[in-house]
Formats: C-alpha cells, structure tokens, sequence
C-alpha cells in the first residue's frame, strides 16, 4: 500500500499537511510533514503535490537500519534510532525525505497514517495498493 | 413512477427532517417542489446525477434530484 | 497560551521602533483574537479624531485562535483601522495563508503606527523583525512583488501587500496575497500605503500548543469528515460564490446597471457553469479549508490569470457595470488586484459614474474622453487604472461614491450606492427588507459579512416588517463575525450547512477554556457595541441617519426584473430601524447608552 494523489485536485489548502504533522509528532506545525505542495503562481496556476511511494530507496541507504516497516507495511522513520548523517535525503525520487535541524532531532517521512486522506477535502489523496496505476 | 428527492439540510424541515423523500416522476422540480411546500425561487441549484438542471426539468423515474437552497448566503 | 501564537508586535514606523511583548491573558479571555483583539485596540489606542492616513492611525492585524491549525477553514486574517472611506470603522478579512504563518512566527497581533519617512517592507522570521529598504518595489503591481519576494525569501514566506492604489490612497486600496486574497474593504490598504508599508513578509518554524492534542486531532476530523460529507460540497467546490449569480439573478439581487435593478437580461453569461468552462483552472483555497472557493482562472481572450470573478467581483464588475462577457469581469478583476484597489467598490463607482454619464452628469470632458456607457468593456479598464493612479475622473472616483456625489451634484447623490459611505457590495436590495436592514446595520458600511438574509426575506416574504426579521439580523451579526475572532472562515456554515456545535469541542481543546456559542455571540454583542461606540466618537452628530439606505431603495423600482416595480416604502425603513435599536437596546438614533455598555463589560469605554 501507498498514498498517492492528484495534483490537479489539490487546493493548496495544507490541510493534510497539518494532519501529518499531528501523527508524526503530535504538533500542529505544516513544516514538520511528510508532504511537499509546491504552488506555481500567478501561471499556470497550479498545485504540484509529491507524496512518498513507498520505494523503500531511504531504508536502503540508512547506515542505522533506523528506517524500518510499520503494521501497515509502509517504511517510517525510528527517531530514536536516527543518527542525523542524512543518507537517506538525497535518494529519495520524490524529495520527501525531511531533515531540519531547527525543527527535530531526526529525520522523518510519510508512515502512511492515512490522516492526509481522511482530512483532504477535494479526495486529491487516496491509499491502495502499490501495483495500482497511480494518476 | 418515482424518484428520489434531496433537499439541503435546512430544507429538511419540509420533508419531515429526512434527508430524502419519495416524490412522483413525470413532473417537473418546479411542480415537485410547490408539492412539498418549498417555495421554489428559494432554490439556487437543482443537481442529477451531477448536472446541473434547471427547474422545468421533468423528473424521470429512478432520479434523485438534490436541490440547494442557499441558506446562510455569502 | 494554547491556542494562540504568543506576542503582540508593535512597529512605530516613524521612529522604527519595534516591540514584541506577551499577548495579554485578559484579552485573549473577553476578546478572543482576530476582529475582537482588531475591536479593542481600534478604541483603545487610536486617538479620538485621528486623521485615517495620517501618523496617529493604526493598522491592526491578528490572526485567531484556530488560525494556523487543523480546523477547516482556519485561514482568516483580520485588518481594522480608521476607515479613510468611511471616517469610522474598517475590518477586512484575508483568507490564504498569511494568518497561519503569524501564528508560526508567534504572533497574534501585529499593530502598525506612525509613517515611515520612506518606502518599506516589514520581515518577520520567527525572532526576527526588521524593517527594509522597499524602494526597489515601489510602484510596481502585487502580482509581480509577491513573485519576487517569494523567489527571494523562499516559498514559505508570506506575503501581505499593496499595490499601486494603496501608494496613491485611493481610499479603498486593499491589502493583496496569495495571488488572489485580499483585505478588500473600507481603505485598510490606504493606510498601509499612508504608512509607506508595501509589504508585510512573515515566515515561522514553531508549532502552535494546544491544551489537548488528541482531543484536538479528534475534533478536527469531526469537523472534516462533516464538511467532506456534505450533501453540495462538491458544487460549492466546483463554483464557489458563483454557485449563486443564476439565483441572484432569478430573484432579483443581481446589481444591474447601477443597482437600478435586480435582475440583467444577459446574466446567463456571467453564470457559474459558463464562467467555470470558459476559464476556471484551478480550485485554489485558503489555508484549512476542505471547499476551496477560489476559482482560479485563465481568460484567453485578455492573456491573464486570476483567482476569480467571486460572485461579488462578477456582480459590481459585470452585471453592475452592464457587462456579460466573463472574460472581461475576469481581466477587470485582475486590473483591480494588481493595482491593489477593491473590486467591490471600484465596480459600484464605476456603475456611479457610467450612470451620472448616461444622464448627462458627467460629459466626454468630465470622462478624458471615454464613452463612459454601461457595457462599455475597455472604459471599463481604462477608468480601473485611473482610479489607481487617481488621474482626472479617477482621482474623483477614488475617494468614493459619497464624497464625489457631494462633489457633483446634481442629484447624483440619489444614486450613489452606499451606507455610511461605503460602497454596497452585489445584493439589490429593492423589495428584500432583512438584506436591507444588514446593510444599513453593518459595522463597517454596506457589506454583506456580517448578515446575510436574502432566502430569509423569500421564506417569510419580502416586505414583511415584523420583530422576527430583526431579530435574525441581529442574530446573525453577533454570531457570523465570530469565524472572524476565531481567525477563520464562516463558508463552512454559510455553505455547506455543517453544524456549528461541531467547533465548540475543538476550541475546548486547542484553547483549554470551555466557550458555547451563547458565550461566543456575547463576545459578538460586545464587540458590536464597541465598534458602534467608535462610529459615534469619531463623527460627532452621528445618529439614525448614518444608517439610511440609498434613497434608490426606497424611491427607485426597479423597471425590468424579477423585482419590476417593487420597492420598499420610507416608512417601513425607518420602522426597522425603530425595532432594530430597541432589540439591541440603544437608544432612538441608535446609540447605546450607560446600561447597556455595562452590562456588557464596557463601561470603561464609556464616551
């Protein structure tokens, strides 16, 4: 299973990013989420959404095994386990890999929490299965 | 003959706090709507199966007709 | 304080003196935040008789309470001032993103004294404010700085500024951002432009604490899956505001021609499912908010990109102006933005003008040569830029339709459409009484914001003058100005219908206090009598008069339409006002008096 989502739906509203920072760090805080939204205004107009697939690139790469599968098979983040060597930020092919110092003391990325979908209100996001073809 | 007719929640008072209500086909919103006593300027949109219709429409059997009345405005 | 971001930040721009100190407890408690910490310190600071462009004036900007956080709708941000149109009070509400980045930064209130000896912008990152050298900006359009300055500072700065208009003080220049939001009423961006502010960049890391977060995360969804479960999302989604310019039209408020009358033989054009297949692009929304309004658009024909026509812009600037092309109302939209004056007014002077022109009022002499008759498109966007750079007619228009009917004459006072001189915004309100009395009732002038009554009136009948009609204006002005305090957006309840109890467990769990409704539509009083007071402190003589109508609603029906020949009578004017005093408790010229200030704790500002 992975997100995916529909960039021509989205809004910019940042609402899932919101939800991802509650589950990820129990904070009310965009900045700390695992979703990129990239506005592209005044032309053409548009919202460019990018959302981790799951690839797995990140574990791959991660000197600490810190990134490790959760009960819904998706590959989250152990902070207590990440070093801050930042292995894992430029492998990933959606640059949703996140590490700010200035904001936590470890990495962090989508664990697939499904809060994103519940509070997305145009359904630019959705969950399935990682063979399905995404838009 | 019969379709299914869906108010917005502050018209639901006129179908007895439903969310739907069974109405006969062949006549138009319009006509529908004097039937159950809503007043039918009070409509803004009448959506079928997501299109836009406007209040001559003829009901068909089988439809479900959602009409907004805009309530709170701008 | 959970809930809020922390700091009241005070910039004195003549000195550059810049301050930051801990929002007050009490205030947060009787005031909330948005519009009610805007309320207080409008009457609290501003010196009574303060000239609105000049240094005593203050621009207050706050965000609220659920600004900033998972809450649909909680992208609304708060600018009052001294209103240079009006002479009274001015609140204008920004959706985007601005407010939720004040409350990353710390902030809640941003308070903008004195005038700087030059251009500047104000940086705010997290600890750091400063005011720079805005010199290279100056002049320029909105849409081209917010570029910049979003290039130079990064994407997640944001931006609030002004355009031409507020530079030149056209007395209703408003505050732009996010490529489409404004703070479009009552002159907020004159102030900012008499205080040589272009911009206001804000940018924060913190989280915003809240008292209970699995409470709050609970609430949220509630208020999510509600919205997300709403029987017309999807077309509120799809049309925005437009959803109801048929209906206007059908039932008579679509402003035409000049609010001659309620309906326009070629609306069908401007409609919303037109409107959506010629040009919309893009659902664009403010921070939070699960029913995107913004329409974002391309008009092929003219080349530009736009978040809009709303249903306001579409009714002062298309049908108002008797224009039906859609891609015209959407080039004048973006003239108005990146100019940085607001659509609502600019379209009703317009209207003001091509009417005086028609009759003769105002000649090709008066007009630089534009054939200045309704319909006429490219006028139409000449006079928009004249008004921004206040040039011949359009130094005239940018005072506002009050004052430039004073300055002519010749009864185009008759048809000048306003209350309190602030230009009515797109409802005809020739037979359609409850919307009448909410623009003679509004706080700020003729807006719609606070109470909005047009199905009420069909429900229950149009001329009907009974204490029930009041009671629900009044109701609705103490209760929807309330999204504005909590610093969000009151569409969730006006359009989608979700049920207002669902945010009470929120804000229990992001503030930590328990507040009802009944507890929220005190405060909503409170602040309506305050504001009252500061209309009658700053305009010595103020009474009933202030809150007339335009005479054409009550001396003009209209000729065409769904409302031909109906009018309301004088009388029946002057009889809601008689009932709407009493039930607020205020005097016969609408004046609340010792009592009733006390007993809403606001004895302290008693004139």
């Amino acid at each position: 299973m992975r997100l995916y989502v529909d960039s021509a739906k989205c809004s910019g509203c940042n609402a899932c990013r919101v939800a991802c920072s509650i589950n990820l760090f129990g904070e009310n805080n965009p900045k700390k989420s695992a979703i990129v939204i990239q506005p592209h205004f005044p032309s053409p107009g548009v919202y460019d959404v990018k959302v981790c697939t799951q690839c797995g690139d990140c574990a791959a790469v991660c000197p600490e095994d810190a990134i490790k599968k959760n009960n819904k098979g998706a590959w989250y983040v152990d902070y207590s386990q990440c070093s801050l060597c930042e292995a894992c930020v430029p492998v990933c092919p959606e640059n949703v890999m996140f590490v700010r110092t200035e904001l936590a003391n470890t990495a962090w990325k989508c664990d697939l929490c499904g809060d994103c979908v519940e509070v997305c209100g145009t359904s630019a996001l959705w969950i399935a299965e990682k063979e399905s073809v995404g838009v | 003959m019969t379709a299914i007719i869906r108010p917005t929640s502050a018209l639901r008072i006129y179908i007895g706090n439903k969310d739907e209500a069974v109405v006969e086909a062949g006549r138009t919103v319009r006509e529908t709507l004097i039937s159950l006593n809503i007043k039918p300027e009070l409509i803004a949109l009448v959506v079928i199966d997501g299109e836009n219709k406007s209040k001559d429409y003829i009901i068909q059997d089988g439809d479900i007709v959602k009409v907004l009345a805009v309530i709170g405005g701008g | 304080m959970n809930g809020y971001g922390g700091s009241i930040v005070r910039i004195n721009l003549t000195t550059g003196n810049i301050s930051r100190k801990p929002t007050p407890v009490e205030l947060a408690r009787d005031f909330i935040g948005g519009r009610g910490f805007g309320a207080y310190y409008l009457i609290k600071e501003i010196p009574r008789g303060a000239d609105p462009l000049g240094p005593e004036n203050k621009l207050i900007i706050s965000s609220g309470p659920i600004s900033g956080l998972m809450i649909p709708g909680a992208g609304k941000c708060d600018f009052t001032t001294k209103s240079p149109l009006t002479g009274g009070y001015a609140s204008a509400s920004m959706g985007g993103h601005f407010t939720a980045e004040m409350k990353y930064a710390g902030v809640d209130s941003i308070i903008l004294d004195g005038i700087s000896p030059k251009p500047v912008y104000i940086l705010i990152d997290n600890e750091k404010i400063e005011l720079r050298d805005a010199a290279e900006y100056w002049g320029k359009g909105t849409i081209a700085v917010e570029k910049e300055i979003k290039e130079k500072f990064g994407e997640e700065f944001q931006v609030a500024l002004i355009g031409p208009g507020g530079e030149n003080l056209v007395h209703y220049a408003c505050i732009n951002h996010d490529f489409g939001r404004q703070a479009g009423r009552g002159g907020v961006g004159t102030v900012m432009g008499a205080k040589k502010v272009k911009a206001i960049v804000i940018h924060g890391t913190r989280s915003i604490p809240v008292a209970d977060v699995k409470a709050f995360q609970a609430a949220g969804k509630a208020l999510y899956k509600a919205c997300k479960e709403a029987s017309f999302l999807r077309e509120w989604t799809r049309y925005g505001t437009t959803v109801v310019t048929s209906w206007c039209d059908e039932v008579g408020a679509l402003p035409t021609r000049n609010f001659s009358a309620g309906s326009f033989e070629d609306g069908k054009d401007l409609y919303g499912p037109v409107m959506r297949e010629k040009i919309v692009i893009t659902d664009k929304g403010c921070f939070g908010c699960p029913s995107p309004c913004g329409k974002y658009s391309r008009s092929k024909k003219y080349g530009s990109y736009v978040e809009g026509p709303e249903y306001e812009t579409i009714g002062l600037m298309g049908s108002n102006l008797g224009i039906s092309d859609i891609e015209a109302v959407a080039h004048a939209n973006l003239l108005a933005d990146d100019l940085g004056i607001d659509s609502i007014s600019t379209g009703n002077a317009i209207g003001w003008a091509m009417e005086c022109y028609e009759k003769g009022i105002l000649r090709k002499s008066d007009t630089d040569g534009l054939d200045l008759k309704f319909g006429n498109v490219d006028a139409t966007f000449e006079l928009i830029g004249k008004i921004a750079r206040k040039e011949g007619l359009g130094a005239l228009l940018a005072e506002g339709v009050k004052k430039a009917s004073k300055k002519i004459g010749k009864g185009s006072e008759k048809f000048a459409i306003h209350v309190k001189g602030m230009e009515q915004s797109a409802y005809a309100t020739h037979n359609a009484t409850a919307m009448l009395l909410a623009y003679m009732t509004c706080d700020v002038g003729a807006h719609h914001n606070r109470s909005w009554a047009i199905t009420y009136d069909l429900q229950v009948g149009r001329d009907l003058i009974v204490p029930e009609k009041v009671a629900r204006v009044i109701w609705l002005q103490n209760f929807r100005p309330m999204f504005d305090v909590l610093g969000g957006c009151r569409l969730q309840w006006v359009e989608l219908g979700i049920d207002r109890e669902l945010y009470i467990p929120a804000l229990d769990a992001i503030t930590g206090i328990h507040r009802t409704w009944e507890d929220l539509e005190k405060v909503g009083e409170r602040i309506w009598n305050l504001t009252r007071l500061f209309w009658m402190r700053e305009n010595p003589g103020f009474d009933r008069n202030w809150d007339l109508p335009a005479p054409r609603f009550y001396e003009d029906a209209p000729s065409s339409g769904a409302t031909k020949g109906q009018i309301t009578k004088f009388e029946d004017v002057n009889t809601l006002l008689d009932m709407y005093y009493e039930q607020r408790g205020w005097d016969e010229n609408g004046l609340p008096g010792p009592e009733k200030l006390k007993l809403l704790g606001l004895a302290e500002f008693l004139v």
